[in-house]
């Protein structure tokens, strides 16, 4: 079968263990959480690090936590059937226990963790292959290449984040702890995202990842995830697009956000949408015509390139579709919209 | 090389294997387990599904190290041990597998059977789209996944004292519904009812 | 056709015991207890592990091959290229050539060059690593046009210098004139693209040499026979000097019907190194194997009178082969021949050409080489419905060709439930009171097929049985049946123990199945075609009726009456007419051994002369055909053009259910692969010419969520031939499934799908076209 590449393995059960380790290896390492995404990409040679820094055994990472001021507090490692199955998740932040319950399938969820689901590496068609097959091709520009098979002449990356529950977490406004020795940060993770396929994160490789916040919702909070894939179990997303809207106490729309992913290296917000549809009363020919607005500002805005499986005509044909579709969700408090 | 001491099937074995090696290489190639199958390489058809505390993973993306300290079970530790000398024992989800026709070339049906397994202990009453949701990271290319969810429907109605869907069922369906069918001016049962997966 | 072929219908004692009823199967608890053993389950003392080392290169010169540095690398024991084993081979003797490794050129992207056998995998692929070749790059054929069109390089040497592979062009009757004089004629373009068998299994296999020199080699294969011959002929070894076997393998589907690379490599391997060595494919060299459905090109015309009779059809089919022969002379045949019924029509023309081109060689899957044609011709069925304003099941029925008839290429035709298929799902799908009337988006389509059961054509040509079947006697009551057939999960070990039970009188417990060890069991051409059933059913039969004679005259004289009142019956064997007068079939066996010595019994069957007297007539003919009609309900998103396939009614004629519970599982089976391959799978290379995601995450089959609700409707039209009537059931009821979609998909939205796959792009574009189409018509603008 297809082997892993030899590698030393570290398996601290303390987060200070975990930074030490990091530390010495100064960038030797890399960090593995439930190992799905990891994994594969180590069969594919896609990376040969001399040591894995295992996450399964520190203590206090895994747990959904409610704090004081609403805001819920997600250790890392906790696994994304754990977050799509919670009812705290379900009731204050629906889009993300939607995108969480539409990863992979069921195994991978049980393994997959929220953390890792948030560091995922971007992908593309001519990258997540085999060592054999990316050498049949020269390589490309994201491992061991020059040339970028997608964008013909392309000096950037363009490989896809990929992230199911990256669409939801921008649209929740959660925060990031990472942390290094001696060093912590909160970042937004609307700021965590770069536009490099390579390496589509402003954090560095050997940053542990190590809670997810998000804070409390406003009164009257709506969110769904829809997503686009070609079976309705396994895939990775050749769309998502999550979906937050307010509404207020008569009913009608406050705020509205939607934000897409698997599109380019990062998630994508998308202008407008709350102007668009603010005012209005769902289930009213003016929310209507907003969410043909909304939608339309999807489609200008996210536009797919040939990085993922898949047409990208399709997937962008699809863009307004799913963005209204999505919406209408989350104003009815139902979804994931899946299969469209 | 590491030596890892692992939970399986109620056993505590011993053994050493290369860091780099996946729980499913440790199952079959040092502990002789080969009921868990390999089939894709990496994490995509679900034939390496073990239990893992209960839950199912994919064994071929499980590292043998992070497997330590938890209790695995294989297809080889599904059945129950037997009651009797004559008569072998099976799980009620390996004996409906079996009387259903959902063991056709049996490559895929381990990992199937585990999975099966892991929402039968959550949810002792599955709807079929909850049995369909709970397989769907199992591949088979065989049967076209009828007789398999129709052998879970079978164990679950089997196990709540149920003679209904039962093994015959499987068999009589299609010839009874062809006879039925044919019969002048009988309504067709299937008409009414809608299938599964209606869009959104 | 011999006497020993044809066994009637009726159970030995009146009713039958076992045949016609659910069972299990015979290795059901087996695997349902995961210890069934498969080939990378088998370990042998010393084995090594061997891996290949692949093409990356499309069409290729090799000029040097150096393996020194990898044969230095300690752990290495040995590394052949292609010299080691040049005799060329190809499952289909007339045409062959592949190597087991590449010789001199390499012809697709994965294309076998070199194996090393070692300690362990990761030291054979380091030792891959360290293998350099020289290669000269040549002009890479990716369309089955440019391969038409252009002939240098040639991939291959013939004598005409180009790359068709095999060209088959029959006329049956007068079809110009029949076009001429029809008041309706339809005629378009129609495609069928890539798809692969992807069973779970990966392709493995072990050899070992033993102390006499016997090579023994296990392999996932479907046809042990056939690798036991190549085996011989590229070893230069003495077929006495081979023993195959095949383990329990995991799913086939006609991907393991060819003898593979990875066979003779660890053969060769074990010979140089004097270990046991065994191979694993990984899921990408599985698809880069490949031997899966061809895609087609179909330009289709068909004649009919105004009463919707067809009066002629003509096919041009253009067939992209990929890089090498495979069984491609016989799909090139059965894109034409296998068309004919179930309709009855008096002029027929098909002109097939198989090209090659540089990609995985296409091959032999799940329904041979007329999957392709029925497609299309099932959807042009449907467009002369809608033309003529007939309900296409009417238009069906009145074409249907019927029991005892002959078609128009010299196909005998015995049973025939086609008929009652269509009828049966009529019924069950409500057609009459819903199709039509369902709403917007949503469509009913029907189509129809045909198959074999077997073939008269046995790839080699002889005059030898094609199944046999060798019964052994334990003083126990064991009966231990030997059988060449090889079980790929279709159940045929659990047949053949059906069969001999019903005819001795045993339970299934008192039967042991010895298959597929070419050391051990009389010879079976294998698991293809579709003619295991069939044609070992019928050995089976043979035997168990020679055996049973002996015990039955062993008891009437031991008992002093006459035969007839002798009963061989759930283990037991007893007197009719005196109830006092019974005993274990054990028992029984020792009072035959007693006056007929060691007791034991063998069976074969072979085809009667079959097919039309013309070159290639023999190709096709079977001696009988499935029928099989399949209603499809479809629900279109028209927004996303998103297929929910709700429900698929399969109706399979199938002669007589052996086993109902296993003939619903192949009708099944075959629905959700026919239509998982139309919505979801493509094999397709990229412009590199590399398998565009030789993975099962990019090639994507259907999951339970995926899988419509499948209703199997069996029909039993009892075939005089059959072992107690049955016939195949295992291929045919996949093939109407494809074109009763399409058919669907047009009665739902008015699209005429005429190109696969149906994604939801291909399906959206079409109905954004028709729109467009509709909004021109409509538009006043357009008419100044």
């Amino acid at each position: 079968m297809l082997r892993l590449p030899p590698f030393q393995l570290e398996e601290p059960k303390s987060l200070y263990a975990a930074l030490v380790l990091l530390a010495e290896a100064k960038g030797q390492a890399m960090i593995i959480a439930g190992g799905t995404d990891l994994l594969p990409n180590l069969k594919h040679r896609l990376f040969e690090p001399k040591l894995l820094v295992s996450l399964a055994r520190i203590e206090g990472f895994v747990g959904i936590e409610l704090q004081e001021d609403g805001a819920l507090v997600i250790g890392p490692m906790t696994p994304l059937a754990q977050v799509a199955a919670s009812e705290l998740v379900q009731e204050r932040a629906p889009a993300l226990a939607q995108a969480a319950s539409l990863v992979a399938g069921p195994q991978l969820r049980t393994q997959g963790t929220l953390g890792g689901n948030v560091m995922l590496d971007t992908r593309c068609q001519w990258y997540n292959q085999t060592y054999f097959w990316r050498q049949s091709l020269g390589y490309c520009l994201k491992k061991d290449g020059t040339e970028c098979h997608v964008v013909k002449g392309g000096q950037k990356c363009v490989a896809a984040a990929s992230n199911d529950t990256a669409a939801p977490l921008m649209t929740l406004q959660a925060s990031l702890c990472f942390e290094r020795l001696n060093e912590k940060r909160e970042l937004p993770i609307r700021d965590l995202w770069s536009s490099d396929g390579i390496w589509n994160k402003r954090c560095d490789q050997d940053e542990l990842l190590t809670s997810i916040r998000i804070p409390a919702q406003e009164a009257g909070h709506r969110g769904a995830y829809g997503k686009l894939r070609t079976r309705e179990s396994i895939d990775f997303p050749l769309l998502g697009i999550a979906a937050r809207m307010t509404l207020a106490d008569d009913g009608t729309v406050s705020d509205a956000e939607l934000c897409g992913v698997a599109l380019a290296a990062r998630p994508s917000l998308v202008r407008g949408v709350s102007e668009a549809l603010t005012g209005t009363r769902p289930g009213t020919d003016e929310f209507t015509s907003g969410l043909e607005s909304a939608a339309q500002l999807a489609y200008k805005q996210l536009r797919p390139v040939d990085n993922v499986p898949g047409s990208a005509w399709y997937r962008r044909e699809m863009v307004p579709v799913l963005a209204k579709r999505t919406l209408q969700a989350a104003a009815r408090g139902d979804g994931p919209v899946h299969p469209l | 090389m590491r030596v890892l001491q692992l939970q399986v099937n109620g056993d505590t074995l011993e053994t050493a294997a290369p860091v780099h090696w996946t729980l499913l290489e440790v199952l079959r190639y040092r502990l002789g387990l080969v009921g868990s199958k390999q089939g894709c390489d990496k994490g995509d058809c679900g034939a390496c599904t073990v239990l893992l505390d209960g839950k199912p993973v994919l064994s071929c993306l499980t590292l043998a190290a992070n497997a330590v300290g938890h209790e695995v079970t294989t297809i080889e530790g599904l059945a129950p041990k037997p009651e009797t000398t004559s008569e072998p024992a099976l799980d009620p989800i390996q004996r409906a597998f079996d009387d259903c026709g959902a063991l056709q070339c049996g490559f895929c049906q381990p990992g199937m059977m585990l999975s099966a397994r892991a929402l039968l202990n959550t949810n002792a009453h599955p709807t079929r789209k909850e049995i369909q949701q709970a397989l769907s990271g199992n591949l088979c290319r065989c049967t076209g996944y009828t007789q398999i969810v129709q052998a879970v429907e079978t164990a679950v109605a089997r196990v709540s004292g149920k003679t209904e869907p039962d093994c015959a069922w499987v068999a009589e369906l299609a010839r009874d519904r062809a006879q039925i069918d044919s019969a002048p001016n009988e309504a067709s049962p299937s008409s009414t009812t809608p299938g599964p997966g209606a869009p959104s | 056709m011999s006497a020993r072929d044809q066994h009637g219908l009726a159970a030995p004692h009146g009713e039958f015991q076992i045949i016609g009823k659910p069972q299990r199967k015979i290795d059901g608890a087996t695997k349902a207890r995961g210890s069934a053993l498969y080939t990378d389950d088998l370990c042998l003392p010393g084995m090594l592990h061997a891996k290949t080392l692949r093409s990356p290169h499309a069409h290729a010169r090799i000029l040097s091959i150096d393996t020194s540095a990898a044969q230095a690398l300690p752990g290495v024991h040995g590394v052949i290229t292609g010299q080691d084993m040049p005799t060329p081979y190809g499952v289909i003797p007339w045409t062959p050539d592949e190597t087991a490794l590449a010789v001199d050129k390499v012809r697709f992207i994965g294309d076998e060059v070199a194996a090393v056998a070692a300690v362990d995998e990761d030291t054979a692929l380091c030792a891959l690593d360290l293998i350099h070749v020289e290669y000269e790059l040549l002009h890479s054929y990716q369309s089955p046009q440019d391969a038409l069109e252009r002939n240098e390089p040639a991939i291959h040497k013939n004598k005409r210098g180009d790359n068709v592979s095999k060209r088959v062009q029959l006329d049956f009757g007068e079809v110009d004139k029949a076009f001429e004089t029809s008041p309706v004629v339809i005629e378009g373009d129609y495609s069928f693209h890539g798809s692969t068998h992807a069973a779970i299994e990966p392709h493995c296999a072990l050899a070992q040499v033993d102390g006499n020199g016997l090579l023994t080699l296990w392999s996932a294969t479907q046809i042990t026979h056939y690798v036991h011959r190549a085996l011989a002929s590229v070893l230069d070894l003495a077929p006495h000097r081979i023993r195959v076997i095949q383990p329990a393998i995991g799913g086939a589907f006609g991907g393991k019907s060819d003898p593979f690379s990875l066979e003779f490599c660890v053969a060769k391997l074990a010979q140089i190194t004097g270990r046991p060595v065994k191979m694993l494919w990984n899921r990408e060299e599985v698809f880069y194997a490949h031997r899966g459905r061809h895609p087609m090109d179909m330009h289709y015309r068909t004649a009919a009178d105004e009463s919707g009779r067809i009066q002629s059809v003509d096919a041009k089919i253009l067939i992209d082969g990929g890089s090498y022969s495979s069984f491609g002379l016989v799909t090139t045949y059965y894109s034409g021949q296998l068309l004919t019924g179930p309709y009855d029509f008096p002029t027929y023309r098909f002109d097939s050409t198989r090209v090659f081109t540089n990609k995985p060689p296409c091959g032999p899957k799940r329904g041979h080489g007329s999957v392709q044609p029925r497609f299309a011709f099932e959807v042009q069925l449907d467009e002369l419905a809608v033309q003529l304003g007939m309900d296409p099941i009417e238009l069906r029925r009145r074409n249907s060709i019927g029991p005892q008839t002959m078609t128009v290429n010299g196909q005998r035709i015995t049973s025939c439930g086609f008929d009652e298929c269509l009828e049966k799902v009529e019924r069950a799908s409500d057609w009459k009171s819903r199709r039509g009337k369902l709403e917007q988006g949503r469509g009913l389509g029907v189509a129809g097929s045909m198959y074999i059961s077997g073939t008269n054509y046995a790839v080699y040509p002889n005059d030898m049985p094609q199944a046999g079947i060798q019964l052994k006697v334990d003083r126990s009551g064991v009966v231990t049946v030997f059988s060449g057939a090889n079980d790929i999960g279709q159940g045929s070990n659990s047949m053949v123990a059906y069969v001999v039970a019903e005819e001795l009188g045993l339970t299934l417990d008192m039967l042991r199945v010895v298959a597929a060890d070419t050391d051990l069991c009389p010879v079976d051409l294998g698991a293809y075609s579709s003619r295991v059933t069939f044609m070992v059913g019928n050995a089976a039969i043979d035997a168990s009726r020679k055996l049973r004679k002996l015990v039955v005259s062993s008891l009437a004289e031991h008992w002093e009456i006459e035969e007839r009142r002798v009963r061989l019956v759930g283990g037991e064997a007893l007197d009719l007419e005196d109830p006092t007068r019974h005993m274990t079939m054990a028992e029984a066996f020792q009072i035959a051994e007693v006056k007929h010595d060691t007791l034991g019994a063998t069976g074969s069957y072979n085809t009667p002369t079959l097919g039309g007297d013309y070159r290639g007539g023999s190709i096709g003919a079977s001696p009988a055909y499935s029928f099989s009609a399949h209603v499809v309900e479809v629900a279109v998103d028209e927004e996303t053009g998103h297929l929910d396939v709700r429900e698929v009614w399969c109706a399979h004629d199938c002669g007589k259910a052996l086993n109902p519970t296993l003939v619903a599982g192949q009708i099944e089976g075959s629905v959700y692969m026919g239509i998982a391959e139309a919505i979801y799978e493509n094999h397709q290379t990229n412009r590199f010419g590399l398998h565009a995601g030789p993975s099962l995450l990019d090639y994507s089959m259907a999951t339970t969520l995926d899988t419509p609700e499948i209703k199997a409707l069996i029909v039993e039209s009892l075939d005089p031939e059959g072992p107690y009537g049955a016939k195949e059931a295992g291929e045919g009821p996949l093939h109407s499934a494809i074109p009763a979609l399409s058919n669907a998909i047009f009665d739902a939205v008015g699209i005429r799908l005429r190109h696969l796959p149906f994604t939801p792009e291909v399906v959206l574009r079409a109905l954004r076209e028709k729109r467009e189409a509709e909004r021109q018509t409509a538009s006043p603008g357009n008419n100044p």
